[in-house]
Order: structure tokens, then sequence, then C-alpha cells
């Protein structure tokens, strides 16, 4: 019995809990609550890609949700198309957005891409927000566009209950999680953060950082994009302020900031620790003092950064490493 | 053959000439010294050959092939390899992690990779630290590892920035001899030192540059007995006191 | 054709006053090379401020400029010299602090629903202020008094920082640390102390633009966040660091959005500012006057 025996027996318990939670948590309240807060952890997940391991800081990612939830919404309420199809167009749509803004902007210094970030996400809401039709496409402006009950079933990825929502965004978020981990355990992971500590040594090793970057910047896009289907599908309506807002983009990125951006538990303790905070007070502050849990995270935030730049996740594994060794204590030579 | 040819290369900063007309060559398998007062522009030489910026004017020929201005990446994976004066290692990660980026060089498995980065950490004494945080090197060590990165991206010409800054006497001879096994390994080396004994022990030639300008070239003993080379370091006075 | 020329002066106007919200943000980067994420922000208590402090006295919202400038500069000062310096300290070696970026942004996030929540989100204005809907008569065209005002605060501003940076001590030191900041620290200027001071200033000139927007623009929690974004393009499009560029750049947004609405409607003049922007970036990102960066 070892440390590595530990850590399995301890994810197949995890994992174990939150298939089995919806057997027990029967309340649809808190069934939404926990889909939101593993639709949070997979959007925090997908940004850590291009905001950890790349080192630099997208903060507009809520464009690409936006992007999604539109696209898909859009072709499956005019053509009829299947949302899951859908979701995979605006994946690329993102894809091809997040590279537009990526190639200039990856080279610069890293606050220029912030600000294209943003500059990108408000354009994007306010030309939404103003545009009723493309072309053929009814984007219904500030209104928004509302998802019709259809049938349900899988291939309508439309449910009458909240658990298969759970499920689907869970098995996402495992997804997503999978494919971060073996970018961290592969050469695109290795020269992403090389690039994002020291830059100019990982180039003069043979890294071209600002492609790297790229690359990251467009998987990312792509999988923040399908997030922004699913809560389509989830909430059956979309419309700019809440699916392109700078305050969904924020919380993302201060999420991951808070978990500890590069490493892949940071972003899903952040969103363990951050969203059940914020829906707490929304229920019981939202009226008497609302934007409180907006006042926590940014208090949270500003202390994590001056004194645990790298996010909670360094205490919180450290104390892990030492409850391992107080139970087993690693032997020398190992 | 020639590994790296320079001809006639100038830089320019505004009105600041920093390099001015140099003429460089270096054999294969051959260590070269480039020595010179402070200020003489060979950081400034260092950094045009190595892809940092591009010079105003002459050329810079790697086996044959014009490389002013390519970006440093390609030039690393054309067998170009420098290391930086200031070091930087990936402070977060250990040892091995540092030089596993490096060796990802001309393969795509992490297995791979990492094989050959420890392959290079023994070759270089260094194993036993694989597992160290890079931050907490000393000095001496990360002037290893500096090297370490560089010898992972399988380099046929190393271009090394004051490695011995920094280094106590019995430290510098063993980088010397390092880099002597590394000479024998059949990698060209060209360094910019400032400790003499270091470079005298190393070269098989030198270059001194002072004010931009190549002002001699030959063995280390013909550089130590070079008028012009005391000139320039010394001064006058010592010419004189001399003759 | 008369509607156009009446458009493009108060656009020139408004422009100005752009360029003195945005002053604050190019005069922080200038010295201290980070972007401020919380400039709109600041902006924003320089309104309340100025706002409580005329609502409560009834004097002439210019007059609260002897309140505010000095209230805006320690509060920049300190929220530099508390909050921001750890970082700098800590990241001394870093080529670019990207956790300054973090941080500032977090406090973006802290002061906009602080006010949320200690003022509430209803929009407040001046009313019965002496500068209220005045107009001057040009002829047949009509110009917005205070607007002027503003336009002409903002050329006074910008004409004392410059008198400033160039003739006393404290300005030529916070050049020297702009330039370089060890070699001006090994003449013995105190590199934090000077990015207090050139924090504080920047705020208080955001303060001036506060002031100068009170007469005729709503105050509420989150009016700096179009400020903010508007300020990083105006900066952007001006060159960071040059606060003649920021006037500049003030203007062409000021321009852009009086003389926009004539040929487009209104979203699309907006979406322009966004788009040139993000073209500005692509192309030219110094800008107009910008300096010279290594990217």
């Amino acid at each position: 019995m070892n440390h590595q025996h530990i850590n399995k027996i301890a994810l197949v318990v995890l994992l174990v809990i939150a298939f089995g939670l919806p057997l027990v948590v029967r309340s649809a309240t808190y069934l939404h609550i926990l889909v939101l807060l593993f639709f949070y952890a997979y959007l925090t997940t997908s940004w850590n890609i291009v905001g950890g391991f790349a080192g630099v800081l997208p903060l507009g990612h809520a464009a690409f949700v936006g992007i999604g939830a539109y696209t898909s919404t859009i072709l499956s309420l005019q053509y009829g198309i299947s949302p899951w199809l859908g979701a995979l167009v605006g994946g690329v749509l993102a894809t091809v957005a997040g590279v537009i803004i990526g190639l200039p902007t990856l080279k610069m210094r890293g606050a220029y891409f912030a600000l294209a970030t943003i500059a990108f996400a408000e354009g994007l809401r306010v030309m939404v927000e103003n545009i009723d039709y493309i072309g053929p496409l009814n984007l219904n402006g500030p209104r928004g566009l509302q998802i019709p009950p259809m049938e349900t079933g899988l291939t309508h990825f439309m449910f009458a209950t909240k658990e298969p929502y759970y499920y689907i965004i869970l098995i996402m978020l495992l997804a997503v999680m999978l494919l971060t981990y073996l970018i961290s355990r592969n050469k695109l992971g290795y020269y992403l953060m090389a690039g994002g500590e020291e830059p100019e040594a990982a180039m003069a090793l043979g890294v071209n950082v600002a492609r790297a970057r790229l690359i990251a910047m467009a998987v990312s896009s792509f999988l923040t994009a399908l997030a922004g289907t699913f809560y389509a599908q989830f909430s059956l309506y979309i419309h700019p302020k809440s699916i392109i807002s700078l305050d969904m983009s924020f919380e993302i990125a201060f999420i991951a900031l808070i978990g500890g951006r590069g490493s892949i538990a940071g972003p899903i303790l952040g969103a363990l620790l951050l969203r059940p905070v914020g829906d707490f007070c929304r229920i019981y502050f939202g009226d008497t003092l609302p934007g409180l849990h907006l006042i926590i995270f940014g208090l949270v935030l500003v202390l994590v950064m001056l004194f645990q730049p790298r996010g909670i996740q360094e205490p919180i594994s450290r104390a892990y490493q030492a409850l391992l060794n107080r139970l087993i204590p690693i032997t020398p030579g190992r | 053959m020639t590994m790296l040819q320079v001809e006639k290369m100038t830089k320019q900063f505004g009105g600041l000439r920093a390099i001015d007309s140099l003429d460089l060559t270096i054999e294969k398998g051959q260590i070269l010294g480039l020595i010179g007062p402070n200020g003489a522009g060979k950081s400034t030489a260092f950094n045009c050959i190595a892809g940092a910026f591009a010079p105003t004017s002459g050329t810079i020929t790697f086996e044959g092939r014009r490389i002013n201005g390519h970006k440093p990446w390609n030039l690393c994976k054309a067998g170009l390899a420098r290391t930086f004066q200031i070091v930087k290692p990936f402070a977060s990660k250990n040892v091995l992690y540092n030089v596993t980026v490096a060796s990802f060089i001309n393969t795509g498995s992490r297995k791979i990779a990492e094989e050959k980065a420890l392959a290079v950490l023994e070759s270089l004494n260094f194993a036993g630290k694989k597992d160290m945080l890079a931050g907490n090197l000393t000095i001496a060590d990360r002037k290893r590892l500096e090297i370490a990165k560089a010898l992972a991206t399988e380099p046929k010409l190393l271009l090394l920035d004051e490695v011995m800054a920094g280094l106590r006497p019995n430290e510098v001879d063993e980088m010397v001899d390092i880099l002597k096994a590394l000479r024998d390994r059949g990698i060209t080396i060209f360094v910019i030192e400032h400790i003499m004994r270091a470079i005298m022990a190393l070269s098989d030639r030198v270059v001194v540059i002072q004010f931009g300008k190549k002002i001699a070239e030959g063995t280390p003993a013909e550089i130590a007995n070079n008028e012009n080379v005391i000139k320039a370091y010394l001064g006058e006075d010592y010419v004189v006191a001399r003759n | 054709m008369l509607y156009i020329i009446e458009d493009m002066i108060n656009g020139v106007l408004m422009g100005s006053i752009y360029g003195l919200t945005a002053m604050g943000l190019t005069i922080i980067f200038g010295v201290l090379k980070v972007i401020n994420f919380a400039h709109g922000s600041l902006l924003m208590v320089g309104m309340y401020a100025a706002y409580w402090a005329i609502s409560l006295t009834g004097i002439h919202p210019y007059l609260a400029l002897v309140i505010v400038i000095p209230a805006m500069f320690i509060f920049g000062y300190y929220l530099q010299d508390i909050v921001i310096k750890p970082i700098f300290i800590a990241e001394k070696n870093v080529r670019e602090p990207i956790t300054v970026i973090i941080v500032t942004t977090g406090i973006w996030y802290i002061l906009d629903n602080l006010a949320l929540l200690v003022f509430g989100p209803q929009y407040r204005s001046l009313s019965n202020n002496p500068l209220q809907g005045q107009m001057l008569e040009l002829g047949e065209m009509f110009v917005s008094v205070p607007k002027l005002y503003g336009f002409i605060t903002a050329l006074v501003t910008a004409g004392a920082i410059h008198w400033f940076m160039k003739n006393t001590l404290m300005g030529r030191a916070i050049r020297a640390t702009s330039m370089d900041r060890e070699a001006a620290s090994l003449m013995g200027i105190n590199q934090y102390r000077i990015y207090n001071v050139a924090f504080g200033i920047g705020a208080a000139t955001t303060g001036i633009a506060a002031v100068t927007l009170l007469p005729f623009y709503n105050v509420f929690p989150t009016v700096g966040v179009l400020f903010d974004i508007k300020g990083f393009i105006i900066v952007v499009l001006g060159g960071l660091g040059s606060i003649s560029g920021a006037l500049i750049g003030g203007i062409i947004v000021g321009l852009i959005e009086s003389v926009g609405p004539q040929f487009m409607t209104a979203t699309w003049t907006e979406a322009i500012v966004y788009g040139l922007f993000l073209i500005v970036l692509f192309v030219k990102p110094s800008g107009l006057f910008g300096q010279k960066h290594d990217w």
C-alpha cells in the first residue's frame, strides 16, 4: 500500500460519490446548483488550458460560451439541427474567433492579450444585443432566444428532469479534466509551461511560444463553446447580458486564479469553494446586500494573489501530502 | 568544415555602432573564445548570432546557410543552442522537468524525452539532483542546469554566455573540464568569458574585440603576448613598461 | 451640413473629456509599466466623491475639485502602497507582472460592487446644478457648456501635468524612473515611492475627469466599466504613456461617437470603436504617439 494506491482509491471514491449524488440528492434546486457547479468547473478547467498552462490572461471567455450557445440554438430552432451537431459547429466558430484574436496578441505583452479579449467579448455582446437578424439568422437582439420545450431525449439534448443534465455535464467535466491531464504530461503541456514561466529561455530551447499558446487558445475556445450549448439546452433561455457577460468572464478567470491556475485540481477546488459561496450569498443576501458575493470574490482574489499567488491548491495539496505521509511514511530510497 | 561564419557583421543601435564589421569563423569541433574589455560588444555579437536580434548588415552563416534574423526556436531546431548570462531556469519545476522541456525538441514522446534528459544529466554528473526544484539550486548548479538544457537540444554548435561568472575557482576548473568533454563528443563551442584562466585553458582559438572591432585573433598563447590586447585591457603604460 | 459641424464640435469637446478620463491610465502605465484595470472604478469613486461633496454642500461643481483632487490622490497613493506594491516587490524580476493585472481586476470588482452595496443601483445626477443643460449659441449651432468647461479643464490639466513633469524635482524623478528604474534608483530615487506618487497623480487626474463629467453624466456603480474599456481603447490608440496621445485618442473616439450616428445607428458606432481598437492593436500596438516597447 503506497501513495499511488491511496490516490487511486481516493479518486475512485470521489467518482462514486459524484456519480451517485443524484440518487441521494432529490431536490431539484440542489441538483440545479450542482449542475451549475460542474458547469463552472468545466469552464474554468477549459480556461485553464490557455490561462493557466500558457500563462496568459484571457478575460473574455464568456464570448465563446455565447458563440456556442447562440450557434447551436439558432441552428436547432431555425433549421432543426441537433444541438449536439450545433455544438460542434459552435466550437469551430469559437476556435476561429479565438485564433484570430490570439494570432497578433499572443506575441505581445500579456496585458494586450487581456485587453483584446475584453474588447472582443464586450464588442460581441454589444453587437448581439443590437442585432436582430444576420441574414436569415434570427438573434433576437437583447430579448434573446428561448428554446420551447420540444421532444425529450438524448438526440434532442432535452430532458424533463435535471438528472440527465447532471450526468452530461459531469462526463464533460471529467473528459476535460482528463484532456488537461494528458496535455500537461506531454509535449504541448511542457512547452506551454516553459513559455509561460520563462518565454525567452523557452524560445532558445526550440519552443515556438506564440504558436503553442495559439494552439492552447484554439483548444480552450472550442471546449468553452461546447459548454455554451450545454447551458442553452439546460436553461432554455439565452440572452446577451447573461451569456456574454463580463461578469461570467471574470468569474471564470477569478475561480481559476483563486483555485490555482496551471494545476488540474486548482480550477475544480476554486469552483468547489467559490460557487457555493456565491450561491449562498445570492440566495440569502440577494436582496439586502446585492453583489456581496462579487465583493467576496474580489477580496479573496486580491488576498490570494498577495499571499498565495499559485492559488489555494498549493497549501491544500501540501496538506494532503502531509496527511499521506502521516498515514504511510515514505520509505527512503523511494 | 566551417560551422559558423560571420562576415562583416555590423550592429547599430540608433547612433551607437556596437559591432563594426566583425569577421569570425568557427571550425567544426573547435572551441572559440571571444574576449574583450567591458562594453566591447561581446554580448551584442553573441545575441546577433543567437537570433535575439538581427544584425544591421553583414552575414551570419551556419553550416553554409544564412541565418540572419532567424527566430531563436528555429535556430535551436537547426542545431544552434545558447545559454543565458542571467540564468533562466523554470524555477517552479524540478531539474528533470527543466531538461525534458529541451529534449522534446526531436521527439513527441514524453518517455523518450525524459530518457534523453536523464542521459544528459548523467553525462554532467548531475542526475543526483534531478528531483530538486530548479529554484532551490545554488548558482553553480543553476549554471550546470543551463548547460544541461542547452545540451539536451542536441546542438551542433553551443553558444555559452559567461557561464563561469559567479563561480569559485574550483568550480571554474570543473566547468572547463565539462566543456572540454563536450568538445570531445563533437560539439563545437563558442564562448564569451571574462575569466581569463578559463578562456585560456579552454579555447583552441581566441578572438579579441574592442569598441566593436576585432583587434586580435590567434591561439591563447599568441593572444596573451599580443601588444594590442594588452593595450586594450591594461592601457598604454603597460605596453611601454613591458618593453 | 451645419449639424455635422455641430456634432463635430461637441464630439471634440466630449472627446477631450474622454481623453481626460484616460489620462490617469496612461500616466500610471507610463511610470509603472502596468495597465491599471481598476481605472474605471477610480473614475466611479471620483464621481461619487464629487457627487456627495456637491450635494451635501451645494457648492458649484467645479469647486469640488478642491476636495476631490487631494482625496483621490491620497486614495491612489495608498492603494498602490498597500495593495499593489507588495506584488511589485515579489515579482521584481519578472518581465511582466501579470499578477498586478489580476489584482487590479480584483480591485475593480470590489470597488464596483461595494459601491452597489453602499449607494444602491440607482442612477444619480446633479439636478439643479448651475451647468445643467446649459447651451452656448454659436450662430445657429448649440454647444454644450458643461462639455466646453470639460474641454478647457482637459487642456489645462494636460498642460499642468506636462509642466509638472518637466519643471519640478518630483516630476523629473518620475520621468527618470519611467525611463530606467534601475538607473533612477541608483541616483537615490526610491522607485516605490515614485510609483505611489504616480498612482496618486493618475487617480487625482481621474478625479478631475469625474468632476467634469458630473454636471451632465449620471453616476451609478458600474459607470466606470464603460469608461474603463473606452480608456483602454483611447490609450492604445494614442499610445501608452503619452498624455497628448490620450487627448488625441479621446478626441478620435469622441468624434466617431458624435458624427457616427449621422451615418449609422448608435450601436454600430459603438461596434466601430471596439473594432478600431482591435485594428490598432493588430496593426500598430504602440499607438499614434506611444513609446517603443520590446514585445
